[in-house]
Order: C-alpha cells, then structure tokens, then sequence
C-alpha cells in the first residue's frame, strides 16, 4: 500500500517538480538527478513526507538543497584546481528561454526559491512559507522584488527587440 | 499574485517546457529500499559497515555486511543507470556502487564493462582468458584476487540474488586497470561449478598475455 501511494505520489508529481528544479539549475541531466534524489529521499522518509503540507514542495526544496551542497563542493574543487568551467549542459528543447530563466537565477537565493514554489510548483504563500521556514509576508515581499526585476528585463529585451 | 505582473508569469510559465524523469517510480522505490535496508543493517551492526572483500567469496555466499552509504553524485557527468537487473551509481565521494543481479553479474558482463567504464572505472573484462602484462604481479590469493585489487573493488552478498559492489576508480593506482576474468564452462571445476572470476590489477597501454589455463582450485 506505502508502495502504491509513493507511486502515485511520484507520478502525479514527478514532472512538476523536474520543471520547478529546472527553471532553478537551468540543467536537464543535473536537474534530473536532483529530482531522482530528492524523490528517493522522499520515499525512504514517506511517513513524514504523506503528511507534511505541501510534499511536492518538500521535494523540490530537498532537490535544491542537494545542488547547494554539489556547487559549493563543486566552488571548492574548483578553487583547489584553479580553473572555472561552468558546463552548458542546458536541453535545449526543455527550456525555452534561456535568457529569462539566465536572469531568474541571477536573483538572490531566497528571492529565485520564491519564484520557483510559487510560480513554477503553484504552491500558495502559506504553503512557500512553510517550505522555506519563513514569514508569510517575507515571501510576499521576496516575490514583488523578483518579479519587479524580471519585469525589467523583460521591457529591456522589449526594448532592444523593437530597436533591432 | 497581482495581476499587474501576469505577463511575466506568463513569460515565466512559458519559459520551461514540458518535461517528465526518465526513471520510473519503481526504480526511485528501489533505490530508496535499498538505503533502507542498508541503513537498517549498519544500525544492527552498530556502525561497524565494513565491506568484505569480493572476488569469488559471493559466489561461495561468503560473509558479508552492509557497505558503506554514500550520498549520489550530482556532478555533472555523474551515471546513474538503473535498469531492472541492476544499477550503476557514482557516489559524491568518487566510489562506484554497483547492484547486480547474481546471475547477471556473470552472464551479462558486457553491460556491466560498459557501464563501469561510463562511470569511469578502468576495467577490461574478459571469458576464459586470465591476462597479465610485464611485470604485473601475477599471484592470487586463494579467491583469486590479485595484489591491490582489495583497494579498487568491495563487495558482498546482499541477499539471496544480489550482489553489492562498491569499486574506487581513485585507488586505482597510475598505469593499472582492473582485470576481470570469468572462468567459462570448462574451467568451472575450480569453482565446484559454480560461476566464478578473477580479478588482478593489469598495466594499461601493454599488450596483455593471456593464458586460458584456470587458476588454481579456489577455497
């Protein structure tokens, strides 16, 4: 029966969130191990996660937090071999506007997770708040400033569109 | 959300396609099943989850306990296949853990040869051949395991038709690649019949010599 609601659970859910953790890593492959790891986490603490408010939210912030530790392990080896090489793996036929997603990820860290629960999970401000362990109107906040800088950049693609 | 900012969340919506994973549900149970397990064994065993050496001891249902977990590779080239015979991840900490159905681990060799290689393991395998290069160290112990070979390649029964390999493509050491030979039918006497290989540390870019001479009874 767990085996059966865990299934269900992964297949209402799974492309949610590998889009969720998409927009934030901009990478199909990595995204997809993220998703893969966050969901087997899931599975192996499912009593906790079946009744936490918002399980998909939970995957995505446990798929996050793994690509947190990977960069900075990555930031440190990097250092240690004194070369910076950032791969673009990016599918190119998953996202569509590379350039928009290129400035989401540009945000800072809570402003861009903000974008992600709310915009691309469809998770309420409660439920965000609750993921991210912060204030109700903190995400209000952190959603207005990110949203007010990508309107910006959308009006200056617009802008340069019309010139050229 | 006002809707003053509807064009960018369209522009946001619209940014990312539609995307579904590649593993299954079942594959993502079975991984966690397995870390349950391994979990559940390494808290039986106090802690105390080391890893018994493999060569033909799992042939045998030789002793074995719970590997040591290791968080999955997220770095970019990591592999993680999982099929329905077995899976092939590489670990944050550089090792290659390997799951194999018995069976599969002596009659599918060319997959698993292709998947270590893909996960970065130096590996050449081969059938009723036993191969060493100039001045490699050609003795065996008696499970036939080669000098070093301990360091590189860990394993154990993990059930009645599963065996857990965990190999550390680092300890490899430089000029070396693992050996694996599997003895064929006619060389199974030294097994008492049953499937069975050896593993040696072999030099790289040397041509191998070969013998299909079996290797001593093993105990």
């Amino acid at each position: 029966v767990e085996q059966l609601e865990f299934g269900e659970f992964y297949r209402s859910g799974q492309a949610a969130c590998l889009r969720a953790v998409l927009a934030s890593v901009g990478d199909r492959q990595l995204a997809e191990d993220l998703v893969a790891e966050a969901f087997a986490r899931a599975w192996m603490s499912w009593a906790k996660v079946r009744g936490h408010p918002a399980p998909y939210g939970w995957v995505v912030r446990t798929a996050l937090n793994v690509r947190t530790s990977w960069w900075r392990r990555r930031r440190r080896e990097t250092v240690l071999d004194g070369a910076l090489e950032v791969q673009d793996t990016t599918a190119g036929d998953t996202v569509l506007d590379p350039v928009l997603l290129a400035a989401l990820r540009r945000l800072p860290r809570r402003q861009r997770e903000v974008v992600v629960f709310r915009v691309f999970l469809d998770l309420d401000t409660r439920a965000t708040a609750k993921v991210l362990g912060i204030a109700e109107g903190t995400v209000a906040v952190h959603l207005a400033r990110a949203l007010a800088t990508l309107r910006q950049h959308l009006v200056a693609r617009r802008v340069l569109e019309v010139e050229s | 959300m006002s809707e003053n900012n509807a064009d960018v969340l369209e522009a946001l919506q619209g940014s990312v396609g539609e995307v579904s994973m590649h593993a299954t549900a079942d594959e993502i149970v079975a991984v966690g099943r397995s870390r349950r397990r391994r979990r559940s064994l390494a808290g039986v065993a106090g802690g105390a989850a080391g890893v018994t050496a493999l060569a033909l001891a799992m042939a045998y249902g030789g002793a074995s306990s719970a590997p040591p977990d290791a968080a999955d590779s997220a770095t970019l080239g990591a592999v993680h296949i999982h099929e329905v015979g077995y899976t092939v991840d590489t670990k944050a900490d550089g090792t290659i853990h390997v799951t194999w159905d018995k069976q599969r681990y002596f009659q599918d060799r060319a997959a698993l040869e292709a998947a270590l290689r893909q996960a970065g393991m130096p590996v050449v395998m081969r059938v009723g051949e036993f191969c060493v290069g100039p001045g490699d160290d050609a003795t065996l112990d008696p499970s036939g395991v080669g000098p070093g070979v301990d360091k590189v390649m860990k394993g154990e029964s993990t059930g009645p038709d599963k065996v857990t390999f965990v190999f550390t493509p680092s300890a490899v050491p430089a000029g070396k690649q693992l050996f694996i030979g599997y003895l064929n039918s006619a060389q199974l006497a030294v097994t008492q019949g049953r499937p069975g290989s050896v593993e040696r540390l072999v030099s790289t870019g040397v041509t191998l010599t070969c013998t299909t001479t079996a290797p001593p009874a093993h105990k």
